[in-house]
């Protein structure tokens, strides 16, 4: 026993010092890097990082799975753009007013569908987020409907006369998304560590069992529900402030709820890591077929662009992504459910079990 | 008041093809105890075969359903036995996600075939109507209605009397002890599926004379299936029939209802479907089983 221990003590120190070595490396990466692009990827692998993060706090620790995040994200963002927009309200006040939103609608989804066994729960999260979407494309004067709104300008950041930043480069969205991702891979270390996180993967791991312990089920959820809101909120305040402009089809669809689960489904649903992980693989996967960068290599690789299936390709992979994502879901529930980092871990424990064999 | 009776009646007429779409679902549910998130693009499917039955073979869109019927069947074993056959015993949060991604990929790659041009399918009685009683009755929704009545009659004469829908029903009443009895489990879900696929194919191409065809329009329809199928009590066939009819009239007054109107008839749907949960989560005719 002790002989066991005594090597893993050393090992749980390690991913401290590389996460702490791989923040600093992250607060550096500006000051090397300036390319605007790569800074834009950057920032979306970290708004990834934070809605997988969010999400993974009541998917993965509860057990409770939403596909319908798009109505806390999407409201994060509407609310936030709209007092900003509409009532020159600063984004950094109007964000509470976003995450109080979505934590309302959050705790009325949890409140009717908790008491219940069965799919009620993701049944009612879609509907919900499809509620509001709806009301928010017919609800012209106050949302814009389907033209969205686009924001004319992020007031400066000052604390009392110094301007902190004008917000007129990616370089403060890049430490502001970076804040955001170490601050929610923070909230999931603790959920895992803590009392509070203790009761949710009881939850998740039998509910029957959790109960009879004394554990208020609907209560805990709802806890779960409550912090996973707040912060897909503020990653959709973040999405809404960076891109600057927001409407139903880009933030309140089915498919941004889904792209919110595969994040962490990619990675490992219920881990500190997974999200990272799917953020790594999905957020350049989207931006290597949006930009064409697949049939190009494809075409380097020796296909012919001017045949049918080149032309093909070369029109249609940069609208693709969501069938690629259909494709991967797919592969992953039926290959690798634990996603790629429990498929890593089972694959490496295999070969660690071959070597000591022989 | 002739408003309010104009709506009533197209609203259970357009009830009687959710119901089919309903039913196909909650069949599915009742053997597998999988809810199938890509029922609606499984509708999408058949309204595009439908619509190119009848732009290229020149065959009309009601006569089609004899084509798109066994097709839809195959299509939906074939989903069963390759895809959702293998997570049977995974987490329910799985098989969910499963089905969310034949979803996904079924309407995206209509996307890419078809593009996500809306196209209408036009026949000769598209706007043609019939009066009865004061009332006018769009041609093309009674002709649906009609063969969504005669296709459920038979369902239920086919559940209830054959061996083989005996089977399906006992499977999704104790799938243990059906198999116990020597029912063959594994085939009578790969039916079920095809069934199901088979009835959402069905009323995809009756609807496809009068709704828009587009590669996202499953979506919808997904969610307004499970609506109805919470609504009439998860599993049960009498029930999805019930909950089809209501959500048709619900929407169809909800639309004419001031404030409301076509653009939020959906989100009223939706806001049902909560009320059902809040308050009668069993649905309203409580825990029957097929």
């Amino acid at each position: 026993m002790l002989r066991a221990r005594k090597p893993a003590r050393g090992l749980a120190a390690l991913p401290l010092v590389l996460a702490v070595v791989a923040t600093i490396l992250l607060c550096l990466f500006p000051a090397v890097v300036s390319s605007p692009y790569t800074l834009h990827v950057m920032i979306l692998i970290f708004l990834s990082v934070v809605q997988g993060e969010s999400w993974n706090v009541l998917g993965g620790y509860t057990g409770q799975y939403s596909v319908g995040h798009a109505a806390y994200f999407g409201m994060g963002a509407y609310v936030t753009i709209m007092l900003l927009q509409f009532k020159g309200i600063a984004p950094w006040y109007g964000m509470w007013a976003a995450v109080a939103a979505a934590i309302v609608l959050g705790l009325v989804i949890g409140s009717i569908t908790f008491r219940l066994r069965g799919p009620y729960f993701v049944l009612a999260s879609i509907a919900v987020a499809e509620i509001i979407r709806l009301v928010t494309l017919n609800w012209k004067e106050v949302t814009n409907g389907a033209e969205g709104i686009l924001l004319s300008g992020v007031p400066p950041l000052k604390i009392g006369e110094t301007v902190i930043t004008d917000w007129s480069s990616k370089v403060p969205f890049y430490y502001a998304g970076l804040a955001l991702a170490v601050l929610t891979i923070l909230v999931n270390y603790a959920v895992q560590h803590s009392k509070l996180g203790y009761y949710f993967q009881a939850i998740r791991e039998d509910q029957d069992a959790a109960h009879s312990l004394g554990i208020p089920l609907a209560r805990y959820k709802n806890i779960a529900l409550a912090i996973s809101a707040f912060f897909t909120a503020w990653s959709g305040a973040f999405y809404g402030l960076y891109v600057g402009f927001v409407d139903p089809s880009t933030v309140q669809t089915v498919e941004v709820s889904v792209s919110i689960v595969l994040i962490c489904i990619i990675g490992g649903i219920g881990t500190i890591l997974g999200p990272v992980v799917g953020s790594l693989v999905l957020v350049p996967l989207a931006e290597a077929l949006r930009s064409n960068l697949i049939a190009d290599g494809l075409f380097a690789l020796g296909l012919d662009p001017t045949s049918r299936t080149g032309l093909f390709l070369k029109e249609n992979l940069a609208h693709a992504h969501v069938l690629i994502y259909g494709i991967l879901v797919v592969v992953v529930i039926l290959f690798m459910p634990d996603g790629v980092l429990g498929y890593v871990k089972a694959v490496t424990r295999k070969r660690a079990t071959r070597t000591e064999a022989a | 008041m002739i408003v309010f009776l104009q709506s009533l009646l197209s609203g259970v007429l357009v009830g009687g093809v959710y119901a089919l779409i309903g039913i196909g679902l909650t069949i599915i549910f009742g053997v597998m105890r999988i809810i199938n998130f890509a029922h609606g693009d499984l509708l999408m499917v058949g309204m595009y075969l439908t619509f190119f039955i009848f732009t290229l073979l020149g065959i009309d869109p009601f006569l089609s359903i004899l084509v798109s019927i066994p097709l839809m069947f195959l299509l939906g074993a074939f989903l069963q036995k390759v895809f959702i056959n293998r997570v049977l015993n995974a987490l329910p949060q799985n098989q969910i996600l499963l089905t969310i991604g034949l979803g996904l990929v079924m309407s995206n790659t209509a996307m890419l075939l078809f593009t996500s041009d809306y196209r209408i399918l036009t026949t000769s009685y598209s706007s043609g109507s019939v009066s009865l009683g004061g009332l006018s009755i769009s041609t093309p929704l009674l002709l649906s209605f009609l063969i969504t009545a005669a296709i459920t009659a038979f369902l239920y004469w086919f559940l209830l009397k054959t061996d083989i829908g005996q089977a399906i029903r006992a499977t999704a009443q104790d799938r243990d002890a059906a198999q116990l009895m020597g029912i063959n489990v594994k085939r009578m879900s790969v039916l079920a599926t095809g069934l199901g696929a088979a009835l959402a194919g069905t009323a995809g191409a009756l609807i496809s004379p009068t709704y828009y065809i587009y590669p996202q329009v499953g979506s919808a329809f997904t969610l307004k299936a499970f609506v109805i199928v919470v609504l009439g009590g998860m599993g049960s066939i009498i029930g999805a029939t019930m909950g089809g009819i209501i959500i048709g009239v619900t929407e169809s007054l909800a639309a004419v209802t001031p404030f409301i109107g076509s653009g939020l008839k959906e989100a009223v749907v939706f806001l049902l479907f909560l009320l059902v949960l809040l308050f009668r989560p069993a649905g309203l005719l409580g825990k029957s089983r097929m």
